[in-house]
């Protein structure tokens, strides 16, 4: 597992590569944190991962109410088809933009597409 | 049948899926099926880790087979030697809570619930001394 942060069109974004399990997950959390204080929009690129069980939600509920609580927002970009269902299934997908690409997610935090 | 011996450690997650994973594939599952039964095998692994041994100081092991069935299933089974836990008796969220606000939402019980919708069949039993978690799936005729 591996976080690498970078930006796109001044807005930060978080990569992360590998799976999202019980054990890489509060390893994810701790990184992602403190990458995000403060900020009000980012985009986290889960292009790289493969797998993300409900310790994987449960990271993405804790990020979701941080940036909620600041009127901010999260775009995901790249997430599986396999990941999306899982999320679909557990009522998680309505509360994420969710793109294909870096400028499109940039676009929905925007709010012009 | 013979049985993969995991540690009891968040740790061996990892390749407990990539063994499931392989044996799904070898079977003829689908991607999206494989997929749902390793997560329901990872989920109830680490609620073993986690609650069966690690809360009550335990260590031990996680013992796991796969095999396809006269019935054309493909059964993953999960052994371990921590304190009896039926994943069953667990309440997973319902239908309600599911259209909960994030804000607002429990974030208990998505783990088991995706466990036991992850496969056709799941059943649990305590054999002496062990839990044994069994997860099916049918595979194409």
């Amino acid at each position: 597992m591996a976080i690498n942060v970078s930006e796109c069109q001044a807005v930060k974004v978080i990569a992360v590569d590998g799976s999202i399990d019980g054990k890489t997950a509060p390893e994810v959390q701790g990184e992602i944190l403190p990458a995000v204080a403060g900020i009000d929009r980012v985009i986290l690129d889960l292009s790289q991962v493969d797998y993300m069980s409900s310790a994987g939600l449960r990271m993405l509920l804790t990020l979701y109410r941080q940036f909620q609580a600041r009127k901010g927002r999260i775009a995901l970009v790249g997430v599986s088809e396999e990941i999306q269902d899982v999320m679909s299934h557990t009522g998680f997908i309505g509360f994420f933009a969710l793109a294909d690409t870096l400028e499109e997610a940039v676009a929905l935090l925007e709010g012009t597409s | 049948m013979s049985a993969t011996r995991f540690p009891a450690d968040l740790a061996a997650l990892a390749p407990l899926r990539d063994l499931v994973k392989q044996r799904a594939d070898a079977a003829g599952l689908s991607t999206s099926r494989g997929y749902r039964l390793m997560l329901a095998v990872d989920e109830v692994a680490t609620n073993i880790v986690l609650h069966g041994y690690q809360e009550n100081g335990l260590e031990g092991h996680l013992d796991v087979s796969v095999e396809v069935t006269e019935d054309n299933e493909l059964v993953v089974c999960l052994e371990d030697d921590a304190v009896a836990f039926d994943p069953r008796s667990l309440e997973g969220p319902d239908a309600e809570d599911l259209s909960i606000p994030l804000e607002e939402r429990d974030e208990g019980g998505l783990g088991i619930m995706l466990a036991m919708d992850g496969v056709d069949r799941f059943d649990y039993e305590r054999v002496g001394e062990r839990n044994r978690n069994t997860f099916a799936v049918r595979l194409k005729e």
